[in-house]
Parts: C-alpha cells; structure tokens; sequence
C-alpha cells in the first residue's frame, strides 16, 4: 500500500534532483516507485524535472503497471523538450504494444500517441495498426481513438497507411464502445479536412442505430451528433430515424437528451404529416422541461437551446409556462434566461399570471434583474395588443414605487410602447413628468425627452421641461444631446413661440459650433437648413407620422435561427452565434457577408462624409448616403430621428465647402504639367454620363516600392477643362495626396494620364477596417465629382517581405492562436502552382514552403504590410478548382479582412 | 473535445490539471479565475455563466463540493456533453477517495490522474463508470479523516438527528478495503426529494414542484440483481396516455402521477409497465437509479404567514408564523427563513415566542434581510416569529411591495412529498446466509420554498 501521497511535495533541503536521481536508481522497487511520485508531484506544480528523464525512463521496463503509467505520464509531459531523448523509449513502447495484457498493449498506444514528437510518431505506425486489429475491444477503442491523434500530428501519414480505412471498418465493430471511439475518431478527422471522409449513408445510419442502444451515454452523443448529419431521403425515413431516437429522451444524461432533440427537430422538418409532428412535439415537452432539474449549468446550456427550439416551434412549451418562472434560488443566469423565454411564451391566454410573476420579481433585490423584469412587462405590451393596458397599469403601480431604476426602466419601455400605439396613453404621461427630475441614466433622460417633444402639444409646460435639460446640453451624452436637439425642433414647430425659439437657437448653436460629434452637427445642420429655409416643408419632416414599431421578442432573423438550430446542442446555439464567429480555425460553411458591425461601421462613416454639402439632387434620392443613413437609425432606434431629408436646396455656397466640410487643412492642389505614363487599363470610376463629359479612370498602384494613384483623365464636353485638384477622404489606410495633381488644361476631345504620389497615414479614420477610399475631384469649369475607390492592401505589400523558412516558423510559433484569422475565398483559384507563386511574387507577396495533404496543396508565404507588420500566410486548395482557404496570422489580425480581399483580388 | 481539465480552489489554487491537446495556452486556469472573479455586466457583480469564451478558448465549469470543474476547448463542443461529464468526474472522485475537498485531491494526486487518463482520452470521454474503471485503475486511494469534514453531499444530511444511519457509510471509498479487512455488505438506496412552492400573498399555492431522485450506492461484493418496487398505482405523464410507458388507469386520489421520469442505464423496464418494479445491477459507486419531476397537487410540509405593517411613525411591523403540517412523529431540521426588508430599515428588533429553544434571529444589515434558524420543528406544531423596523425616514410607498418575499431552507428526514415509495429491495441471494444490510431512506428538501407578500 503506498502511503500518503502529499509526503511527496515535500523537500529536503540538500538538493532535491541528485538526491531523486539517486533513488530512482535504487534496486528496490518501492523505494523507484515512491521517487516516480516524487517525480510526478514535483512536475504537477511546475518544478522542472526534466533533467531526470534518462532516469525516469529507465523505469519504464517493468511489469508493474501503476509504475510503469506514472513513467507513462511523465514522458507525455517532457517528450517534446527532449525529442532526442523521447527515442529512448521507443523501443519499449513497441515492446508493451505487443505485451500479452491488454491493459498495457493499450497503454503503450495511447501515450505514445499523445508524444509530439516526429521521430515517435514514425514508431507508432506499427503498432497502430496490429491495435486497430487487436482481440481486445479495450485495445481497439483505445488505437480508434490514436487514429485521431496521429492525424492531427500527420495527416499524410495516416491516408498513407490506410489507417482511415480500417477506422471505418471498425463502424461495423461488434463492441459499441469501440464503435463510439471509431465514430468520434471520424468526425474530428472530417472536421479537419475538407474532402469527405466519413459520410453517412443509409447502410451506416443502420449500424450506428443499432449501436446507439448498446453504447455508454457518451458514446451515444458522439453516434447522435455524427448522424445529425444525415440527409433523410424522405419522410418515411426520417420517421423511422425518429422512432429509434425518441426513447434517447429518456436518458438521464443531459448531452443525451439534448443531442436526440437535436436529431428529431431535424428530421421533422422532413415530415409531412401533421398528427406525426403532433405527437412528436407533445414527447419533446416533458425531457425538455426536465432538463431544468438538472443543476444550474446544465439548466442554463438547457434554457439557452430552449430559447432557440420556442421561436421555431412555440407549440412545443406553449402550456409549460409555469415551469420557466425563476426560483428565489436560482442563479441569476437561470433568471435573465428564463425571462427571456416567459417573454417569448406570453400570450393572451396566460399574461395575467405572467404580469403577477414580472411585477414580483420587479421588488427583488438584483438590480438587473429587476431591470430586466420591467422591460419585460414593456415587451409583453408591445407583443400582446389586448394585454398592453394591464401591463402598462402594472408599470405605473411600479413607478409610484418610486425606486430609482425602477422608474427609468419603465420610462424606457413605455416610450417604446408609444411608438406601438401611438395616441393610445398619452394620458398617463403626467405620472411620468413628476419622476423627470429623478433621471440620471442617458436612456432613461433620452426616452422621457422624446416623449416631451412628441407629445410638446399636449403638455402645457413642455418648454419649460425641456429647457430645465438645456442647461447642461454640453455635458449630456450624445444619445441625450441628440434627443434635445429633436425635442426643441418639435416644440419650436409645434409652438412657434418666443420661448421655444430662443431656445432653439442656444441648441443649434451648441449642436453646431461647440460641439465634435459628427452625427450631432449634421443632425443640426439639416434642420437648421430646413428651418431657414421653408419651415412647412420642416414640419412635414420632422412631424411626419412615425412606423409603427413591431414586437423584437423573436429577436434572431429566420436565416441565422435555422443556422443555431442546425448547431443544437453545441457552443453555438449557446453562444447564439454561429461557429465561425468564435471558433478560430472552423470551416467556414458559409461566405456569410462579415459580421453585422462591420456593414454598421460603413453606414456610418458614410454619414461623416459628404453630408449637406452634397448637391441637391443627392438629398432628394432615398439612396443617397444621408437619407440612408437616417432611415437606418430610424428603424433601429425608435424615437431617436424625426427627420427625414426634404427637396430643399441648401443655403451654403457650395465652392469651399469641400476643403472646409471634409475637415482637412492642405489645401486643394493646382495642377501643373503634362504627365503620360502609359499602362494597362484603368477601371473607371467617374462614366462621361454622371461626369457630365469628363470621364476619370484611376487605380493605387505601386512602383518601385512607393504607391501612386494612377489616373486617366477623358473629355468629352465641348469645354476646356483646367485648374484640377483631388483630395482624398479620411479612410482605413490614411491615404492622402503627397504631391500636387499634375494635369494640364484638357482639350474637348483630349485625354491625360497622370501618376500622383501618395502617403499613408495621414488621415486616418475610426472604426473597424474597411476598403472604402473615397475620392473628390473639382476643376474650374464643373462642379466637384465624388466617386469611390477601393484601397487594396496589396499596394502596401514592400518588396522586403520575403521570409527564411526557419523564421517564418519562428514567428507562427511566437504569435498566439488569436492572432490567427482564416476565411475562405470561393472565387480564387491557382490554375497553375508555378505561376500562381511567381504571380504573388510580383505583388510581393513571397514563397515560403509547400506541403500536400490529403490531394490539397498547402501554400506558406510571408508578406510585409502596412508600417511593417509582417503577414504569415497560408493557403489551402488543389489546382484548377476554384475556392481556396486562406489563412493569416499577423501581430495585427485587425487587417486581416483588407488581406482577405486584397488576396481574392491577386487570386482571380 | 476537451483541450483541458482543471480543478480550482475556491481561491484559484490549481489542484488539478490535465492538458489532453496541447491547443489552449498553459495560462488559461489563471485567466478563468480572473475571468470568473471579476465577471461584472453591468454595475452589480454578478456569477460567471457557466459556459463564456475568452480569446477563442472556450471554459465550461461546474461548481462541485465548493471547488471549480472546468473544461476548456477551441473546438464548437455540445456544452451540456461537458457539464455532464464535469459532474460525472467529481462522482468518480468522490466514489474512489470516500470524501471529495481539496485535501483529498491534494492527498491523491497520484490516482486522480490515473483516473482522468482512464476517464478521458485526447479529449474524448471514455467511461465514467466507477465499476468498469476499478478493472483499470491500479493506485489506493488514501482516505483523508471525514470526520473533520464539514458534510458536503445530499446523502450526509441523514447524519443529522437519525442516529439509526451508520454514518461513516456515505463517505466511504468504494475500492478502499475497511481497516478490518474484509467489506461490510451493505446498499443504500435514498429518496431524495427537492420541493419548490410559491404562495401567493393570501397563501394559495401558485406553483408547486417537486424533483425527486432514487439515488443508490451499493457495496454489495459480486454485483448480484435487485429488484426495486415502486408504487403499484405510479402513472407517468400528465395527460394520461400520452406517456412512453403507457399509463394506468389512475384509480381515484392516491395515485402518485409523475410528470416525467427518467433513467440509469442499467436499469431494465422490462416490468415497469406491468407492476411498476425496475430491475438492475448496480454498478459500483454513487447513481441516480431514476429522476423524476412532478408538478401534480401535494399537501407543502409547512404553511407561512407574513405580513408587513405600519407601526406608528418610522416604525413598522412584521409577523412570520410557519406551521409544520406533517405528522408529529417527523421532524424537520435545519430551518432557515429568510426576508428581505425596506432598505432603508436601519435596526430592527426580535421577539421570539416564549420559551423558544435553539431559535436564533439575525439582521443581516449589509443585504438588509431578517434570518430566522430553527434547529428543529416537530410535525404539527406552530413558531412565530415578531420583529419591529426602524426606519430614519418616512417611508414613501407600499411596505409590501418593498419587503418580501419570505423564502425558507429546510431538511426533513423521513418524509417524502410525494408519496413515491419503494415498496421492496430485493436482492439476488448467493446463499442462504447472504443477508447485506438494505438502508432504504426518504428525505425533503426545500429547493424554493417562497411566499410572497
């Protein structure tokens, strides 16, 4: 019997290595024993102990096997930093791999499957493949499973010695364990690769059913999710697939539960007949509540796949409401989850005892919760008409409770109840005017002053209430600056008094002269214009009657919900958001248009651009920037822009407001001299029709490692056109003019090319990277041209890229996981590898090394992009097909999106 | 899969750590626990969700035994797979060292590596079975003194007040061999019942709950059959018919109707439709033989009364009276009562009724709430609890509306709500004088036992 193991960590005080040296080496057993656990002990928390491995692995022949797994355990660990010495123990391994116990021929596969090590790994074919044949199930399950490992470490190696072959072989194993290990085995390699290696068909679905009875719980999830993947040919079988599944539900083990949900809610998507889906949902309801016995972890990962399963089928829950009321006990993670879904199964029939639950928990004692609870009763009001009276009187008994955040929540929903049913309660705004003084929070004060100014006509002291806000307009925060703007112009419309007047001035003038924010001085701007200029046409605008707005409890769009649904019961449907949102190296499934922020971030950047100094054809077209930009902060934020652009011509003389609005101090650049550098095509940017006879083509290039901006200049007016200037907007690169535009006077009828030096980093604008540049042009005889261009990273690519193979390696291994982005490009293609390599070479873009894997070939190339940063790439395909995966990891993964596309534009 | 499994103190000592794939950055136990420590949305510290990703690796945790499973992982895992096995790992522990803590970690490290490579494989769950992996596992567990040991397991509430249980029965190691040598044949079999209500402020029931679990631990040598009778008349589903087992006729009042029921998978069903009996052999170590839920009507063991009133200026009142409605020869112990009161309450004062004993009463000021602790309460009898608030300031709303509700923590041995009764235990005789020690126990538990105002 070994004594006590915390002996172990204990020191001596002469040095400890010489002294374990020593017993390791001794001739009894125990006393080798006892200095291994010393061993293991003093490695577990931290201690090197790698100078011992000789020794160490001079334990490793012997018969006892609690010895020889600690030896095991410890080579795991060291392997890696010893390879050299890691080969000592190969001859042993091999030797156990064929020892008469099972329990050891196992052993020996599965550690030395978890050693790293190149040199091991060319040992362990042999012994893989007698294991994946062995007797003993135990022995197979376990070499099943190394499959996997090896793969991972050498994927050639394994399609080479036929190893996936005899991993499938062992689907049809009569132990299901190692049918389960087989499975798992399978699913991570095809995870990995990108041709189908392990697909299902009916003949497998079969056997896998089969298989499903007999294996652990564990093993039965890995079976149900492998199969998730099976396409049903119809519905009869889909049903049949159903029926084997459905007494999984049963099971005590969660991840069972779940994973069969999963398999049914698939396939019933396939069945038709209605009593079938009927009956099945009724079975779904009882394992899926139960789930909520579970602990709270569970409960959580259970309400947050619940959450998903009632927005496709609310039938499912719709009479198990009950169930979803929190507990005083729970967790607070349990209660906002299960608000969430009472909110989704609130309906006429039960909202009285969901208003009695909401206005309980709206008294508890967690903050946010309590918050979370009084938007609450504001969602059921704007889901459920009939009910909205009685949620709204729930409210006011809240207000009156007088608890601080109590009474901003409830402003803010009943705002949005407003927007609902519009002239409906404005009765009970005077509840709401006696807590204003109470507000502190921005969307608390910014809700009630949109109510102010909506309702200014009803409420004889609106002026006054508002202006008790004006006071400290330059310290509110923009939502807040941005709603008292609004309010003021309605008031001063709707009372075009002496009081309101002078105070919208003080606001125009703070909103324009005194204030940074963009979107605040625009705001200004556009009404002051309106307001100067036909105050009618303001009034249509900015009392203009409002959408009515919807429901957002079933917040998720039906494209991304049948894509979590799909990803029941993984991170994803968790998370609710789909893998390649958070998984570094996923396969991408979809080219989905990146993420919703970044297509936000262009919307604005659009707004801080040309503004109200576009001409005025471009206000009135709904698509112009502008009116774009305001449409869509309408819809996302109700009650935050009354304002619409009007057909008004704007009052500003237009010549200088290019270089003043565009907020840049270099002036306009004359042009001076005659330049005709000649080269391919340029694409055009400005078409003759739009540029009212001058056509201008223009592209960033780069030559002798500096970029230029290349431009061809047409005209067909029957004018001479001179005096050209360009100037650049603020962009992701900071890409600006570095000389003067050299264009001479242009004949009607001729043509000029020109190259214009640029600088990057000049100015450059906020948010998230995007390829936008956009460029303005003016002469003397036309009014200015805007028109867009891309930035293409690939310009910034310096001629110094190039990377020795052994620091291109060093620099992957320094960078963390993080750092590395991969995204698929389905329409790049290499038709030919030489060509495609010189081809990038060109673009400075340099060749490292190259590998084949399963019939793709692997290109690893380095590049060096802006200021420097150096961009390791690697790109995955096989010739002539199209679509390739490409992959950076850089110190600067924010670029990589311009990679991406300055890649799939080389590529094409 | 699981990229790698860890064990942290509640101060975020690392007490385990297994690295299965090499793909997460060896840091990443520290980075959790700041993570989890610091986890703040909002203005109010709040508890970590059991599943977050931070820089692409995934952490998945369970808090067991006041210590942190957690798993991490790159890779889009089904996190309920996770959990599970978090949990089904700290019961292989616990079966294999007797007591689960940080002492008896620490004490078998040793083992528990073994364990875990045994129980998980390059990141696969393999099996998680006490009894397959005793063929497997080669080291001794060295138990750590119980005795010491604050009680940390459902089953260690029988210890209070039921002397007839042997008490150092339900932390012993499965594989441990007894100091006297040879094992006493003995199963426990528990049924252990958590129940939640909700009264409304005029003390009806607005939902009532109750999930129960039959949990076994058998130390019987050779693994023989059981047969575990249930009650004749038990019917599954609400709905009547609608269930996977079919169901009974119900005959009249007395039937015990569950809502759904699930479970181990060693159990065979094969008679449970005809005479409600599950026949199993019991594997080594701790399981649940079958979960259940039931929200069909029970009679709640206690009955509270609780009001707030105004009691002259800045000054207000409240009676709590709970009555035990369970019969006198059961006795609940353990029992807390809580209730929030106003927040700007700045004492308060208590009067006990006369001649209370081991009753305490406490003003918790940091989270304004009244405690009330009974050591025990003897069925049918009535407590009744009188406190006086102070405030500073006029209160300005609705008393009710800012106090309450009242919620209550109890244990009661021998009492079940539900009525599910393990009618017999038979056990497969080898001979005639094989006769092991059956331990067939009920206990109710308080899950959310609330009334509000």
């Amino acid at each position: 019997m070994s004594g006590h193991d915390s002996k172990y960590f204990s020191t001596t005080k002469k040095g400890e290595i010489p002294e374990l040296k020593e017993e390791l080496n001794s001739q009894y057993k125990d006393k080798k024993k006892d200095a291994v656990k010393k061993v293991i002990a003093a490695m577990t928390v931290g201690k090197d102990v790698s100078s011992l491995f000789t020794d160490v692995v001079n334990c490793m022949q012997t018969e006892n096997l609690e010895l020889k797994k600690l030896v095991y355990l410890y080579l795991i660990n060291y392997a890696k930093s010893q390879p050299d010495l890691a080969i000592l123990a190969v001859n042993t391994f091999v030797k156990d791999s064929q020892d008469p116990n099972p329990l050891i021929r196992a052993l020996a596969v599965r550690t030395m499957g978890c050693i790293r090590v190149d040199k091991i790994t060319e040992y362990l074919c042999d012994p893989l493949q007698r294991c994946l044949k062995d007797d003993d199930p135990y022995v197979r399950k376990t070499a099943a499973i190394c499959v996997a490992k090896l793969y991972d470490i050498n994927a050639e190696l394994v399609e080479d010695r036929g190893f996936l072959d005899t991993l499938k072989d062992l689907i049809s194993d009569n132990n299901p364990m190692v049918v389960a290990n087989a499975v798992a085995a399978l699913a991570e390699i095809q995870e990995t690769s990108t041709r189908p290696i392990f697909e299902i068909t009916s003949h497998t679905l079969t056997k896998l059913l089969t298989a499903l009875n007999e294996c652990t719980e564990w093993g039965q999830v890995f079976i149900l999710d492998a199969l998730s993947r099976y396409k049903a040919a119809d519905a009869r079988e889909a049903e049949n697939i159903v029926e084997r599944v459905t007494p999984r539900l049963q099971h005590a083990n969660c991840a069972v539960v779940l994973s069969a949900v999963k398999m049914i809610l698939q396939q019933m998507e396939l069945i038709t007949s209605t009593d079938v889906v009927r009956n099945l949902c009724k079975k779904m309801a009882p394992p899926l509540v139960t789930l909520l016995s579970a602990e709270p972890e569970i409960q959580y990962v259970a309400l947050r796949n619940i959450n998903l399963i009632v927005q496709k089928r609310p039938t499912i829950l719709a009479h198990e409401i009950k169930v979803f009321f929190c507990k005083y006990n729970d967790p607070i993670y349990v209660k906002m989850e299960k608000l969430e879904i009472m909110i989704k199964l609130a309906s006429d029939r039960n909202i009285d005892q969901v208003l009695l639950e909401f206005k309980e928990y709206a008294t508890e004692v967690d903050v946010d919760f309590v918050r979370k609870a009084v938007r609450a009763i504001g969602r059921c009001a704007i889901k459920l008409e009939r009910a909205a009276e009685r949620c709204i009187s729930v409210l006011l008994e809240l207000i009156k409770i007088k608890v601080n955040y109590v009474v901003q929540e409830a402003i803010i929903v009943i705002k949005d109840i407003f927007r609902r049913y519009p002239n409906t309660y404005e009765s009970i705004i005077a509840t709401l005017c006696e807590s204003l003084d109470t507000l502190d929070e921005p969307e608390a004060k910014a809700s009630m002053i949109w109510i102010i100014g909506e309702y200014a006509e009803r409420i004889d002291n609106a002026d006054e209430l508002l202006e008790s806000f004006l006071e400290s307009f330059p310290e509110e925060p923009a939502m807040v600056q941005l709603q008292l703007l609004t309010a003021t112009v309605k008031l001063f419309l709707k009372k075009p008094t002496e009081g309101p007047q002078q105070m919208i001035q003080v606001v125009l003038n703070n909103a324009t002269v005194e204030t940074d924010n963009p979107d605040l001085r625009d705001r200004a701007y556009i009404y002051w214009r309106l307001l100067s200029t036909d105050p009618e046409a303001a009034k249509d605008v900015v009392l203009a009657e409002k959408p009515v707005i919807g429901d957002d409890s079933n917040s998720i769009e039906s494209s991304l919900l049948d894509e979590l649904l799909a990803n029941i019961p993984t991170l994803s449907s968790v998370y609710h958001k789909p893998p390649e949102a958070f998984v570094s190296r996923a396969k991408s499934t979809s080219a989905r248009p990146d993420d919703e922020e970044y297509t936000d971030a262009v919307e604005t950047s659009y707004s801080e651009w040309p503004s109200s100094s576009v001409d005025s054809a471009a206000v009135t077209s709904t698509s112009s920037p502008v009116a774009h930009s305001v449409a869509h902060s309408v819809a996302k934020q109700p009650g935050q822009v009354a304002a619409a652009p009007t057909p008004t011509s704007p009052p500003a003389p237009v010549p200088d407001l290019l270089g003043d609005l565009i907020g840049l101090d270099n002036t306009l650049i004359p042009v001076d001299q005659p330049a005709a550098p000649s080269g391919p095509p340029l694409p055009i940017l400005l078409p003759t029709s739009t540029g009212q006879g001058l056509q201008i083509s223009a592209q960033l290039v780069r030559r002798d490692g500096q970029i230029f901006y290349s431009l061809l200049f047409e005209n067909s007016s029957q004018m001479v056109l001179d005096g050209f200037m360009i100037q650049f907007n603020k962009n992701t690169l900071g890409l600006a003019a570095a000389g003067q535009l050299q264009v001479a006077p242009l004949q009607p009828g001729a043509s000029a090319r020109t190259l214009l030096p640029m600088v990057a980093f000049q100015n450059i604008s906020a948010g998230p990277p995007n390829t936008l540049l956009q460029v303005a042009v003016k002469n003397n005889q036309q009014p200015v041209w805007y028109f867009n261009d891309k930035l293409s990273l690939h310009i910034f690519f310096s001629e110094d890229g190039r990377m020795e193979r052994a620091n291109f390696l060093e620099t992957w291994k320094s960078l963390p996981d993080s750092n590395e982005v991969t995204k698929d490009l389905p329409g790049a293609i290499i038709h030919n590898m030489d060509a495609t390599v010189e081809h990038l070479a060109e673009a400075n873009v340099f060749f490292v090394a190259k590998r084949r894997n399963a019939n793709k070939e692997i290109l690893y190339m380095s590049a060096k992009g802006p200021r420097g940063v150096p961009l390791l790439i690697e790109l995955t395909g096989s010739v002539g097909v199209p679509g390739l995966n490409c992959a950076v990891k850089t110190p600067s993964p924010e670029v990589a999106p311009l990679f991406f596309e300055a890649m799939d534009t080389l590529l094409k | 899969m699981i990229s790698q499994f860890f064990v942290l103190s509640q101060r975020g000592d690392n007490i385990v750590f297994r690295d299965y794939r090499g793909e997460v950055p060896k840091g990443s136990a520290e980075i959790f626990f700041r993570k989890v420590k610091f986890w703040k949305e909002g203005d109010e510290a709040e508890e970590a969700p059991p599943v977050f990703n931070v820089d692409g690796v995934n952490y998945i945790h369970a808090k067991v035994a006041g210590l942190m499973f957690v798993a991490t992982t790159r890779l889009n895992v089904s996190p309920s797979l996770f959990l599970e096995l978090l949990q089904r790992i700290a019961r292989v522990i616990k079966d294999y060292l007797g007591v689960l803590n940080e002492d008896s970690l620490r004490k078998n490290f040793v083992l528990v590596y073994e364990l875990l490579d045994e129980v998980i494989d390059f990141g696969y769950p393999q099996n998680t079975s006490t009894e397959v992996l005793k063929s497997y596992i080669f080291n001794e567990p060295i138990v750590v003194d119980s005795s010491r040991m604050p009680p940390l397991n459902p089953a260690a509430m029988f210890m209070q007040g039921a002397k007839r249980m042997p008490g150092t029965a339900v932390t012993k190691s499965v594989v441990a061999n007894e100091p006297g040598g040879r094992k006493r044949e003995e199963i426990f079999v528990d049924i252990i019942e958590k129940i939640s209500v909700t009264f409304s402020s005029s003390g009806y029931i607005l939902t009532s709950e109750v999930d129960g679990t039959i949990q076994m631990k058998s130390y019987l040598s050779g693994n023989p059959d059981i047969r575990l009778a249930l009650n004749e008349d038990l019917s599954i589903g609400r709905n009547g018919g609608s269930s996977m087992y079919g169901s009974r006729s119900s005959t009249g009042g007395g039937t015990v109707i569950l809502d759904d029921c699930n479970f181990h998978e060693s159990v065979h069903l094969d008679t449970f439709d005809l005479d409600r009996t599950l026949t199993l052999v019991p594997p080594d170590g701790e399981f649940s033989v079958m979960n259940y839920r039931m929200t069909q009507e029970f009679k709640p063991p206690f009955r509270i009364n609780a009001l707030i009133e105004e009691a002259g200026q800045l000054k207000a009142e409240v009676i709590i009276k709970i009555r035990a409605d369970f019969l006198p020869s059961v006795t609940a112990n353990t029992i807390t009562i809580q209730m929030p009161v106003p927040k700007y309450t700045t004492r308060v004062s208590f009067e006990l009724e006369a001649g209370a004993v081991g009753q305490a009463t406490d003003f918790k000021e940091t989270n304004k709430r009244l405690e009330w602790c009974l050591n025990k309460i003897v069925g049918g009898s009535e407590h009744t609890l009188r406190a006086k608030l102070t405030f500073p300031q006029e209160s300005h709303g609705n008393l009710t509306k800012e106090a309450g509700p009242v919620s209550m923590n109890f244990t009661i041995p021998m009492y079940n709500a539900s009525r599910l009764q393990v009618r017999y235990l038979q056990i497969a005789k080898k001979s005639k004088t094989y006769n092991p020690y059956r331990w067939v126990r009920y206990v109710t538990q308080a899950n959310s036992y609330v009334a509000r105002l």
